[in-house]
């Protein structure tokens, strides 16, 4: 018994506590926390240092400055989101209950190529509304389907009514302009439906550790034909720098498949998962945390180029046309 | 006919005196409130604090004449926590059972009974952290070898029967779910990419252990109210990601003896 007593001692003192270094709520500290939470999470450090020579180790000389000193959480504020904005990712944000702060740019600095006044003279108003998406069959027999969002879950019997809807159309647009994105499933459940084979869409990878580099193995990614209604005809998808993140995702994929072009400005980007974290103070962060990338291996982050790149002109604007429809429409019909 | 009916009842009856001759068990069922500290940096670097409320099932069966018993748990436990700004909050929720077997020792005319062994700790549970909508959740599920030892000292005091007992599960051996360092659960579940999500732990890498101190008070021929205390260690450090959950428990309820 007295063996068996020692054994234990032995093992309950071995024991330790797991525990986590806390950043005191300060000024000061909220900086650190962020700053190495993004330094030990964020997955594109090497990329965006060869893209445009971030610098992570600088950023916190620069920034550490700022933040010393007695700021106000206003002040905290503009540091902190400041910094973040080094990283020029969509997908990187600060949450606090008087606002939130973001990166823009991307779509910010661009046209946004898309009036929903110029679209309401295509879609009327008696337009069919599923789901999220509003869809009607233009007068040249093309099936036009607007999506402004993934957020909501798109359901099976919904894209069986659609493909039902345009089974006599001579093609599909799927106009995804200004969609900055949602669920990544319900991108992929749309997908399917004009996917014929298995298909490589893509990659993905994920951090195994704290440093810069430490990554998983590319993992590929496949895409399954839906056992439900495919679309068979050809199929343009309209695209602005608005498109972001699981609508980004959509473009990759779709991408893959030989009856899809894509017509528009190049996509805002935005291809990594993000997660979210919090601070001393309780103000939210959020980054991207796993890397995607495209069926060759290469980054989409700051966006995917369209097949055609066509911008919205002032002449058909003045006319109430929407050039990229037009285009689209020409597009399948040829 | 009749005869044959006799002789199996008899047989029925002699085996059910058997029994209760050779097995004497207990069981208890406890409420307890309390704290709990929760660091999960799978969520969050920050440490959440707040109460919780458990309520435990213990069943003990001993055979006196082969000095060993045999210990079931069930433990269920809920808290909610928040950050040390009050501005998030993680909740958390779960299962543990514990089926341990123990060798026994009565010493000081019976009055101190020793147990030692070991037990099998099965844990199923999640914590949600409440403001996070991309990786919200962390699941626990994990399966543990503890070493453990119970001491149980029956003492009489103002010509009541009272029994202190204190029960220690430390670590040993085990294996647990775990998402690697930032991979998230679509990854794992969406996509089906495995990547060393089912981790082997030790006493090192899941330091988790748990103490219980009661006092029973015999307040008939079977029945005993007993208080305490329940403190709950689950920790581990894989993945390059680490979790605590600290669980302190004041306990009140009753014992049945059988």
């Amino acid at each position: 018994m007295k063996q068996v007593i020692i054994a234990l001692i032995t093992l309950f003192a071995l024991t330790s506590c797991i525990d986590e270094e806390e950043h005191p709520d300060t000024p000061q500290g909220n900086f650190e926390a962020l700053w190495k939470i993004i330094d030990e999470h964020y997955c594109f450090f090497d990329y965006k240092h060869q893209a445009y020579g971030l610098d992570w180790q600088q950023v916190y000389n620069i920034y550490n400055v700022r933040a010393n000193g007695d700021l106000s959480s206003y002040q905290l504020f503009e540091v902190l989101t400041g910094m973040l904005s080094e990283l020029r990712d969509g997908h990187v944000n600060l949450y606090t209950s008087f606002d939130n702060g973001r990166y823009w740019k991307w779509h910010e600095d661009y046209p946004t190529n898309f009036s929903d006044t110029i679209q309401r003279r295509y879609l009327g108003t008696d337009y069919r509304l599923a789901s999220g998406i509003q869809y009607r069959i233009l007068d040249d027999n093309i099936g036009y389907l607007h999506i402004g969002s993934f957020a909501n879950d798109i359901g099976e019997g919904t894209l069986d009514e659609i493909i039902k809807y345009f089974a006599f159309c001579n093609g599909m647009i799927i106009d995804i302009r200004g969609n900055g994105g949602g669920n990544l499933t319900s991108a992929e459940t749309l997908a399917a439906r004009f996917c014929h084979e298995k298909t490589l869409t893509g990659y993905i990878q994920h951090k195994t550790g704290k440093g810069h580099n430490d990554f998983s193995e590319m993992e590929a990614q496949y895409m399954e034909p839906s056992s439900r209604f495919r679309w068979q005809k050809p199929v343009a998808v309209l695209t602005n720098r608005e498109v972001f993140s699981a609508a980004n995702d959509f473009v990759m994929i779709m991408k893959c498949f030989p009856l899809v072009k894509t017509v528009g400005d190049q996509t805002g980007g935005g291809s990594g998962l993000p997660f979210i974290s919090t601070l001393p103070n309780g103000w939210t962060v959020r980054f991207s945390a796993c890397p995607t990338y495209d069926h060759n291996r290469q980054q989409v982050e700051f966006g995917i180029a369209p097949d055609y790149e066509v911008s919205q002109s002032e002449d058909d604007f003045r006319q109430g046309k929407d050039s990229i429809i037009e285009f689209a429409r020409n597009l399948l019909v040829e | 006919m009749m005869r044959s009916k006799r002789f199996a009842g008899l047989v029925i009856l002699v085996l059910i005196a058997i029994r209760v001759a050779a097995q004497e068990s207990t069981s208890s069922h406890l409420l307890g409130i309390g704290n709990t500290n929760i660091l999960d940096t799978y969520l969050s670097q920050e440490k959440y604090k707040g109460s919780g409320f458990t309520y435990l099932y213990l069943r003990e069966a001993t055979n006196p004449e082969k000095h060993w018993s045999n210990v079931i748990e069930h433990e269920l436990d809920f808290s909610t926590t928040e950050d040390r700004s009050k501005t998030t909050t993680e909740l958390e929720a779960g299962y543990n059972l514990y089926w341990g077997r123990y060798r026994q020792w009565r010493l000081l005319n019976d009055h101190l009974r020793l147990q030692a062994g070991g037990l099998i700790n099965g844990t199923l549970g999640f914590i949600y952290h409440t403001s996070s909508s991309n990786n919200p959740a962390q699941a626990r599920v994990a399966l543990n070898l503890m070493p453990s030892c119970i001491a149980t000292y029956d003492f009489r005091l103002w010509k009541q029967h009272f029994a202190v007992r204190y029960e220690l599960n430390v670590p040993f051996l085990g294996v647990m779910f775990s998402p690697n360092y930032g991979q998230s659960y679509y990854e794992i579940f969406s996509l089906g990419n495995y990547d060393h999500n089912i981790v082997p732990t030790t006493f090192v890498s899941a330091p988790t252990f748990r103490q219980q101190l009661t006092l029973d008070w015999r307040t008939g021929e079977r029945i005993a109210i007993r208080i305490g205390y329940l403190g709950n260690y689950q920790q581990a450090a894989v993945n390059n990601l680490k979790q605590h959950v600290y669980a302190h428990r004041i306990l009140i309820g009753i014992v049945i003896h059988e």
